[in-house]
């Protein structure tokens, strides 16, 4: 941080070859490639030598070996090039992606991101054949927002399985997956998707600008990428909403926002985001009416409560006393009176027990895990009871915040309903009530200022738009007729509100 | 990062050290009863407090069993909070007024005349809330207070609430509180009503024939708490001047419309058999209609009908009302008669006695004035009330007899 | 001042906060003072009393478009002039709102935190304006509207408790004190809807000039009507002889009433709540007090204002000895100077421009 060093580095490795066009003669295109990529020491970089059949000259084939499908070499680019006969390269190599490539830094480019590049002697173009065959895992279960009702498949970190699970739900040829590339050392592509004729121009435009503007050398996950699009790096809430869910993902893109996907990374990001998209979760629309509106109340309830309670407790028994009713007022106290500290300290104490016992039960290996919560439980609950340290009313409500924060399925949302928390327990210990609802209101006020992608953190409830009117609660599936104002989509239209859009007609027959 | 870490000691210290306002429950205890008695000296009182102990009657180990569950002091002080203080010189924590359910004054207190005085304070911090009760002790509020030793409840919030909830349910005191107290006695026109209390029994109680026609210490009772709530003490401008039994504390209340009562249980005459009497619970589901006929310069006519339903539970007399009409007649008249009779004589007796009444009726005969200055002009009373003329119907609109259609028939069991 | 995309509803919200609200603190027994038992009668004559010159105004800026309250008067009265009418308008606005800021925390000093200093208490509360009105318009609105809901249920729920308790015969006699009395203390309380003056400073940063009528009316009339009900239900709770007695109604209802048996002591409940409104409704004010003091001082940015505005409350909110001279003095004389102002300054804006021939040409 200390001091300030504005000295930048700008030699770049990469800048030498981007001059190199490839040579006539093979051998030094041969030996300046390996050269690049080490390849005495450089163990999976592989190549070949061979006479092409059709045209009787040396051939080259590089490519990393444990990035591409061998058989695919072998029945691709190897046979062919050996039996087959014909005029040019094209009709020779059948494989689907044959690109001609003239200068170096393209071949070093394709030879890392999983192509075979082929030289043939006497020729200043080289053919890069997409054999790439990046090892990854499966389509698998969301592991982090379950759901009961509802699609289970989550994104692997592989972009085209990601492109694919979500061009599966979504079959529209307006359904756009642009690839840009990040990062200058190690080029990763980034998928930007979007549905070209809902998408607000201007919100694409000025992603794709942040994107291209991006000066690193190497931005490996979709994680960090994030980071790096962010506008308020230290703003306690998030603005880019993260999922792993790919049917949450494409109800988005219907909806007019753009969805990131990246290679290596088992999510995908969302943007704009909204206080509302972090606070609901896919499976409130799954389940039915009135089902996916007792789950919002509740969640609303549990967010209260994992904000509040400790802070409230706080507040009410050091400053407002005379709020308790008697007989809880009495067993407070009688609890307390053995208590050797203050009731402040009791509960941080217990907060931090508290989120000390989740942190190390999320790193512990996992046979390891039911400890943690016997230990957890025993040690915390019943013999700091017990041993006098803390009363038995901290644990209570320390337990409940804590277990109600696990409502909030967001990852992002609910790192910020946990420091909140601490800083309304901090501010709740200052001045009771005051000060606890001064920083509530300065929290409220901080958050309707947060924006992501020009778009309000708390639209459209206000400022309002068009929409769904999805936000503390939904609406019935059939009565949404528009899509989110607030990110501008260039059809708003979602239905056509005079059509009822289902059988009602059909309905009625049974009903009576 | 260096003022960073000054930054979050200072915070630090502040929390620890806590803010002005910031006190630790087990710093404080709680004041459940207030007393107020006389002393010699003028404008001096004593005051105690009753402070509940929350170690007891709580689940938690280790709480003494023999500590008692209430703590009772008592100091001389000019007003309620500055006794807190003085309080303070002997008991350990603050005290803290702010659950306190009841004022209990002396008989004595209550008449000198002081009382405004000493709770005024009440209404200018707001430790002791509109919602406390006031009650009015035949002997000392201290000895009151000492006495009230209840069996069942062993904390002591909880039997002033219960008790005092019950007891005001059905009837036989009224339910008022000290904004009551403050509206009434600040509008100077009616009488304010508080519950009368006692823990003196009389050793040889009156005969008086019916359940309800005491004052508390005249009930004759066997075992039980030693306290009784019973009648109520009348309040004129803020001094006592008299004291009512519990069947006028009653009919004050079925005449009031500002009180809320349930059923009242309470016995009749049976006009049939007159050696006995029928008990029923009397119900008043619609207002008392007051219709006051004001003249500024003649008797003003006050017309009050009172509407109320009984349920009949115990015909010790085996008279068949349920299904002769005639019978039935008889009973519903009989009923009524008496509690108009009943009304009668209280509201005459506030007539000539007290000058003014205790239903606040001052109410009704308002909108017959633009201004205040009218209105007080006009002095309901001293001018109006005590010269009126004042007619009372009581209305018994359904008479029901609970769930048994006929009793059982003494003859015929005893054939 | 760039626009928001702020409609009628967050306007509204911004009216039920800074007007409305007055139904929660020592305006009822400033009220009181003079009306006795039909103090309630009397925003309805103070409501009336305004409600001309509001329209006018709104008929002005609607004419001579895309302008503020300020911008308006230096447009119709010139530069010098506009600056000194602006200039007073900022005075009252500011005035009143240091007479208010002392109030309320007297009322929480007084009533929760007995024991800690007023100006501890003020400098906590100023902060937290401070850092609130920092966040700008749109956030204002957008948080205002946001909390609104519970603020408004916590006071329902507060008129439904204490509606057992209620004697409507205490409204009678009608007139109180007499209708004269009634009307002329009315009138001359007409400013304390000045907030709805004031706030036309942000007419053009509303997203159009109908979403912002349409938002004072309804928030206007909302308010005077709450207003008028909760005096209401003051005079029905307390009789006309105490009423004057009591400087805070709101609270001294709120310690009355109790949820059943088990909850007995919920004023710090409605505490909260109020204790939330009091803080948007100074953000709002100070914010539109700075913008009034930066419009009238043709300043770009206004913002930079905020910080010294909301400073110098601090020291002059502390000039009153006690919280009875500050409402009963200060406030009292205070509403008497800024009613004629209010009332007089949209007539003498027209008269002007009528006489310059400009609502013609536009």
């Amino acid at each position: 941080m200390f001091p300030f060093s504005k000295k930048k580095n700008n030699s770049n490795p990469n800048d030498e070859p981007e001059k190199v066009t490839i040579y006539k003669e093979i051998d030094k295109n041969e030996e300046y490639t390996k050269k690049i990529f080490s390849a005495d020491i450089n163990k999976d970089f592989t190549f070949r030598t061979l006479t092409a059949n059709y045209c009787q000259k040396k051939t080259y084939i590089f490519f990393y070996s444990s990035i591409v499908n061998s058989e695919k070499i072998y029945n691709g680019i190897v046979r062919p090039l050996l039996e087959a006969d014909g005029k040019t390269i094209n009709n020779i190599i059948t494989i689907e992606s044959l690109t001609e490539i003239k200068s170096f830094d393209k071949v070093f480019d394709q030879i890392n991101s999983g192509k075979a590049v082929v030289f043939i002697d006497g020729e200043t173009t080289a053919y890069s054949v997409d054999v790439a065959d990046f090892q990854a895992r499966k389509v698998g279960k969301a592991e982090n927002e379950r759901s009961v009702k509802g699609p289970k498949e989550a994104f692997t970190e592989s972009i085209g399985v990601n492109v694919s699970l979500l061009r599966k739900r979504f079959h529209n040829q307006k359904l756009i997956a642009q690839t840009m590339l990040v990062g200058s050392r190690s080029k990763l592509e980034v998928s930007v998707m979007y549905v070209s004729d809902l998408v607000d121009q201007e919100i694409l435009r000025n992603l794709q600008k942040r994107i291209e503007s991006l000066s690193v050398d190497n931005i490996s996950t979709i994680e960090l990428l994030e980071q790096y699009l962010e506008e308020r790096p230290y703003s306690l809430f998030p603005t880019i909403l993260y999922t792993e869910r790919p049917d949450y993902a494409a109800q988005f893109i219907e909806d007019g926002y753009i969805v990131l996907i990246m290679d290596n990374s088992s999510a995908a990001l969302i943007l704009p985001a909204t206080f509302w998209s972090f606070f609901h979760s896919p499976e409130d629309r799954y389940s039915r009416f009135l089902f996916g509106n007792f789950t919002r109340l509740l969640r609303m309830l549990a967010f209260a409560i994992t904000i509040l309670s400790s802070a409230t407790y706080i507040a009410v028994t050091n400053f407002h006393s005379e709020m308790i009713p008697p007989d809880l007022l009495l067993s407070i106290t009688s609890a307390r009176e053995r208590v050797p500290i203050p009731l402040f300290l009791e509960v941080i104490i217990m907060e931090i027990a508290f989120e000390l016992i989740r942190e190390s039960g999320l790193r512990i290996p996992n046979p390891l895990g039911p400890t943690i919560g016997i230990v957890g439980a025993l040690i915390i609950g019943q013999a700091a009871v017990e041993a006098g340290i803390i009363s038995p009313i901290i644990v209570i409500v320390a337990a409940l915040s804590g277990l109600t924060s696990f409502s909030i399925a967001n990852t992002s949302l609910n790192h910020s309903v946990r420091i909140s928390r601490f800083l309304f327990i901090i501010s709740a210990s200052l001045f009771g009530m005051l000060s606890l609802v001064g920083a509530l209101v300065l929290w409220v006020f901080y958050m309707s200022s947060v924006k992501s992608f020009g778009v309000s953190y708390f639209a459209p409830l206000s400022p309002k738009y068009k929409s769904t009117g999805d936000m503390y609660f939904r609406n019935i599936i059939k009565h949404e007729f528009w899509r989110p104002g607030q990110v501008n989509p260039t059809d708003k239209t979602k239905k056509n509100p005079n059509n009822k859009g289902d059988s009602t007609n059909e309905k009625n027959k049974f009903k009576s | 990062m260096k003022q960073l870490h000054l930054g979050s000691l200072i915070l630090f210290t502040i929390l620890l050290a806590g803010c002005y306002d910031r006190t630790e429950l087990e710093e404080q205890s709680y004041v459940i009863a207030i007393g107020v008695d006389l002393t010699d000296k003028n404008g001096l009182y004593k005051i105690t407090f009753q402070i509940a102990n929350p170690e007891v009657g709580t689940s938690m180990t280790g709480s003494g069993p023999d500590e008692p569950p209430r703590e009772t002091v008592t100091v001389e002080g000019t007003d309620i909070i500055s006794a807190t203080a003085t309080a303070n010189s002997f008991v350990s924590k603050e005290l803290k007024l702010d659950h306190t359910k009841v004022l209990v004054l002396s008989e004595k207190f209550a008449r000198s005349g002081d009382l405004l005085r000493a709770i005024q304070v009440s209404s200018r911090t707001k430790q002791i809330r509109g919602g406390v009760q006031i009650i009015v002790s035949k002997e000392k509020a201290r000895d009151f207070i000492d006495n009230n030793n209840p069996k069942m409840e062993t904390r002591p919030h909880k039997y002033y609430q219960v008790m005092l909830n019950r007891a005001s349910e059905i009837g036989i005191i009224p339910n008022t509180d000290i904004h009551r107290f403050f509206q009434i006695t600040e509008g100077d026109a009616d009488l304010f009503l508080a519950p009368y209390a006692s823990t003196e029994i009389d050793e040889k109680p009156k005969e008086n024939g019916t359940e309800d026609g005491y004052i508390a210490g005249e009930v004759p009772q066997e075992g039980g708490s030693r306290s009784q709530f019973m009648g109520s003490a009348v309040f004129k401008e803020g001094k006592m001047i008299d004291v009512l039994t519990g069947a006028e504390t009653r009919i004050a209340q079925t005449l009031d419309n500002t009180i809320d009562l349930s059923d009242i249980y309470s016995t009749y005459e049976d006009p049939v058999d007159p050696n006995y009497r029928v008990a029923g619970a009397f119900a008043k589901k619609q207002n008392t209609a007051i219709k006051i006929d004001y003249k500024e310069n003649g008797t003003t006519k006050i017309d009050v009908t009172v509407p109320f339903e009984m349920e009949i539970f115990a015909i010790p007399s085996l008279t068949n009302y349920s299904q002769n009409a005639k019978n039935r007649e008889k009973l519903r008249k009989s009923i009524e008669d008496s509690l108009t009779k009943a009304a009668e004589d209280l509201v005459k007796k506030s007539q000539e006695k007290y000058e003014t009444e205790p239903f606040y009726w001052s109410l009704y005969v308002r909108n017959n004035f633009k201004t205040i200055q009218e209105y007080e002009k006009a002095d309901w009373n001293k001018k109006i009330f005590p010269h009126a003329d004042i007619t009372i119907t009581y209305r018994l609109e359904t008479l029901e007899f609970g769930k048994m259609i006929d009793d059982t028939h003494l003859n015929e069991v005893r054939d | 001042m760039k626009k928001t995309s702020l409609k009628a509803r967050e306007l509204f919200a911004i009216l039920t906060i800074t007007v409305g609200f007055k139904l929660a603190d020592t305006t009822a027994s400033n009220y009181a003072q003079e009306g006795k038992n039909a103090f309630w009668l009397m925003p309805i004559v103070s409501f009336l009393i305004m409600i001309p010159s509001l329209l006018l105004l709104m008929y002005l800026l609607k004419k001579y478009k895309n302008k503020n309250l300020i911008q308006l008067i230096k447009k119709i009265l010139g530069k010098h002039v506009g600056l000194f009418v602006s200039l007073i308008i900022f005075l009252v606005a500011y005035s009143l709102l240091i007479v208010d800021a002392r109030n309320y925390a007297d009322q929480i000093k007084i009533l929760y935190f007995p024991e800690s200093p007023t100006p501890i208490i003020q400098m906590i509360f100023l902060i937290v304006i401070f850092y609130g009105a920092k966040r700008g318009l749109q956030s204002i609105g957008t948080s205002t509207y946001i909390t609104l809901p519970y603020l408004k249920i916590s006071i329902i729920l507060l008129a439904l408790l204490i509606a057992q308790s209620i004697v409507w015969l205490r409204i009678f006699p009608i007139f109180g004190d007499g209708l004269g009395v009634l009307l002329l203390e009315g009138a001359r309380r007409g400013s304390i809807f000045a907030d709805l003056f004031i706030v036309t400073i942000a007419y053009t940063a509303f997203s159009n000039s109908k979403a912002f009528s349409k938002g004072l009316i309804f928030g206007s009339l909302f308010s005077w009507i709450e207003i008028t009900i909760f005096f209401l239900l003051y005079t029905t709770v307390f009789d006309y002889n105490s009423i004057d007695k009591r400087a805070f109604l709101f609270h001294d209802i709120t310690q009355y009433v109790n949820f059943g048996v088990f909850f007995t002591n919920v004023e710090t409940f409605f505490m909260v709540f109020w204790l939330g409104a009091a803080f948007l409704r100074f953000i709002i004010l100070i914010y539109l007090v700075s913008w009034i003091l930066g419009e009238t001082l043709n300043l770009d940015e206004f913002e930079p204002l905020i910080f010294p505005l909301t400073f110098f409350v601090f020291p002059l909110s502390l000039i009153a000895e006690n919280t009875i001279t500050n409402e009963l003095s200060f406030r009292n004389n205070l509403f008497t100077i800024a009613t004629p102002i209010f009332i007089f300054m949209p007539i003498l804006l027209w008269i002007v421009a009528k006489s310059k021939g400009e609502l013609k040409k536009i």
